[in-house]
């Protein structure tokens, strides 16, 4: 299966073309929320980065450097505040990437300063490194096993016929902390299933495709959906293809969906 | 100076009268930033909880449908799925305050588009009723005052945190309300506060909630006294744990400790309370936001720029260098103290009309910069 995808500096081939304002801190998504805002990039809000402890700390590094190293990703500008845990300046020599900038608020003479700078960065990344049309050889599409679905083994003998490699997560906890593993995975597309009481959700990186369930919820917000819940793994291939090649999923057209950084030990 | 607010049917004060938007779904925070934007002046929050019933439900429904009461709320706009987890959120929140609320469900708009247009009528219809709501004189028991330092440096327990704490004394002993916060930031200092308790079990409930906060970051194998004081308090000059922890304390001032609230807790009746809150700034902001503070302030040695969505927070800086160097961060300069050109008391009295000032409305450095974070603290399992 050819796709045409987008070649990234040292980060291989995606199928979207972002760039990401990746906040080290809370302190610092509203900063990285004026940035991004600016310049059409994606940010988050991230909800930790000071006062975690133990494996939380490499955890939410790793998250970070799986996150800025996504295929999907052309360039990155990393704003720390300057005091927190995760230190940005670390995060960004993991990074190691030429298309990598690295901000610091306390250093940057406070809000405005920053976001100044790092608009002005995120320009420059931009036009340094554009993404470049190339064929994606592989594509490697994420399933979020949220319910049980009952075509899953087509889905997988169809997908493996058409050279598509399937990485799967399937925690029963809410589609947000599976998207994370898949990210952490490389998917350049997810399928997503969600939870029958769980509305669909998106993921800003990569387009999300949902499947309704047959639930009222679902039901109820069918235009949510991309596919139906009677699709047969043929129709599913058949969108998956689709919205790799660039159209773009609801969750996509909505922006809808938080990125959630995986914790397990309380802060201090 | 007087002061001024508006009054809620509970009984509390608020000194803002925010239309605040709040999703009951993380799918839903950018239906509530996209709302926050189409009507100008009313605000939303955003946080990660996917409406599971997971091991922390309880502490995120405190926050949650606290905040959706806090007196500094004229009405809120509740974006929701539709589910029956989220009604029990609800009647939470309505067992505090009867704040208005107008409902909009995924379920019931059918779609993200309709669901935003719903809330975006419903938001500017509120405002429209914030804005004809005037300000009347309020009792200084209306203040309940939130305690808080970050990026703490070797000045902050000289300069800022004590002067803060002048500010706290005075209001607690005039009728109202502080709440000091941060547990693991006064470890080292607790038997200094428990011996300022209202009563000896007062005073052991401080002991104890401290010595629970360490056995629970024990219990994962972390020793706190080696991962404190951080490595940017290290930077900002602080040696130890406790000679941060001393400091930090400095933010209550001398006055006797009324009593000691679990996380996001409402305080029960006036007087200086010890809240068991992680140090993490937001965390506390947003624990304190859901027990009902309506303004707060805020001691930084190294400068940030975080506010609260709903309460107005002042940015006291403890030394001057930084206070030049980040202008549009900073409220106050408490680092004249250290430049030996103004005294603590001279500082506490002008942090004192700062609170009053915003109280009444004056905005603050955060509030003008549209900082209103707000997060979900968990517990991860630790059941301690």
């Amino acid at each position: 299966m050819k796709i045409q995808g987008i070649k990234h500096a040292d980060r291989g081939v995606g199928v979207r073309d972002h760039q990401l304002i990746l906040p080290s801190v809370v302190c610092s998504t509203h900063v990285s929320r004026r940035i991004a805002t600016e310049v059409g990039a994606i940010t988050f809000a991230h909800q930790n980065g000071c006062g975690i402890i133990g494996i939380d700390v490499s955890g939410i590094d790793n998250f970070f450097i799986d996150l800025a190293n996504h295929p999907n990703v052309n360039s990155v500008v990393v704003t720390a505040l300057g005091c927190e845990t995760i230190q940005g300046n670390e995060l960004n020599d993991k990074i190691a990437q030429d298309s990598t900038h690295y901000l610091v608020i306390q250093e940057s003479g406070g809000v405005e300063g920053t976001v100044a700078s790092g608009v002005a960065h995120a320009r420059e990344l931009s036009a340094k490194f554009p993404g470049t049309v190339a064929d994606l050889d592989l594509l490697t599409v994420g399933l979020d096993l949220s319910r049980d679905v009952a075509n899953l083994a087509e889905i997988r003998a169809l997908f493996a016929k058409e050279n598509i490699s399937l990485v799967e997560a399937t925690a029963r906890s809410g589609s947000a902390a599976n998207f994370s593993s898949l990210m952490s995975q490389k998917a350049h597309v997810i399928l997503s299933f969600p939870d029958e009481n769980q509305p669909p959700t998106g993921f800003p990186l990569i387009p999300v495709i949902s499947i309704a369930g047959s639930g009222a919820l679902h039901q109820a917000m069918i235009g949510e959906f991309d596919l139906a819940r009677s699709s047969s793994a043929a129709e599913i291939l058949d969108c998956v293809i689709a919205i790799a090649n660039g159209k773009k999923s609801k969750s996509e057209l909505s922006n809808n969906g938080e990125i959630v950084a995986p914790r397990s030990v309380r802060s201090v | 100076m007087s002061l001024t607010g508006y009054k809620r049917s509970n009984g509390e004060w608020g000194f803002r009268n925010h239309v605040l938007i709040a999703p009951l779904h993380q799918m839903l925070s950018q239906s509530a930033r996209a709302i926050e934007e189409a009507v100008p002046g009313v605000v939303a929050i955003s946080h990660d909880w996917s409406g599971m019933r997971e091991k922390d439900f309880d502490r995120i429904a405190k926050t949650l449908s606290g905040i959706l009461v806090n007196p500094n709320v004229f009405q809120t706009v509740i974006l929701a799925i539709g589910t029956d987890i989220e009604s029990e959120i609800l009647s939470l929140a309505q067992a505090h305050a009867k704040t208005p609320f107008t409902i909009v469900t995924l379920k019931d708009a059918g779609s993200l588009q309709a669901l935003t247009e719903l809330g975006s009528k419903a938001a500017a219809s509120a405002l429209t009723g914030a804005k004809a709501l005037k300000r009347e004189a309020a009792p200084w028991s209306a203040v309940v005052l939130g305690l808080e330092c970050g990026g703490s440096d070797a000045y902050s327990g000289i300069t800022a945190n004590p002067a803060l704490g002048v500010a706290s004394d005075k209001f607690v002993a005039d009728g109202a309300t502080s709440i000091l916060g941060e547990t693991m930031e006064i470890l080292g200092a607790e038997h200094l506060l428990a011996l300022r308790a209202i009563t000896p079990e007062v005073g052991q409930q401080i002991i104890d909630v401290v010595a629970r906060y360490e056995k629970s970051i024990n219990y994962e194998g972390i020793d706190i006294r080696g991962a404190q004081p951080s490595r940017g308090n290290i930077e900002g000059g602080l040696s130890t744990l406790e000679e941060k922890s001393l400091g930090a304390a400095k933010k209550a001032g001398n006055a006797q400790f009324t009593g000691v609230l679990d996380y996001a807790d409402r305080p029960p009746v006036a007087g200086l309370y010890f809240m068991d809150t992680p140090g993490h700034d937001i965390e506390q902001l947003s624990g304190f936001a859901a027990a009902g503070v309506n303004i707060a302030v805020f001691t930084t040695g190294r400068g940030t720029p975080t506010g609260s969505a709903v309460i107005p927070t002042i940015k006291v800086a403890t030394n001057t260098e930084m206070a030049d160097a980040l202008p549009d961060l900073i409220d106050l300069n408490a680092g004249t103290i250290a430049d030996g050109t103004q005294t603590l008391e001279e500082v506490g009295a002008l942090i004192y009309d700062l609170i009053l000032r915003v109280a009444n409305g004056e905005q603050t450095r955060a509030e003008i910069g549209g900082h209103h974070e707000f997060n979900l603290s968990r517990l991860y399992g630790s059941t301690l």
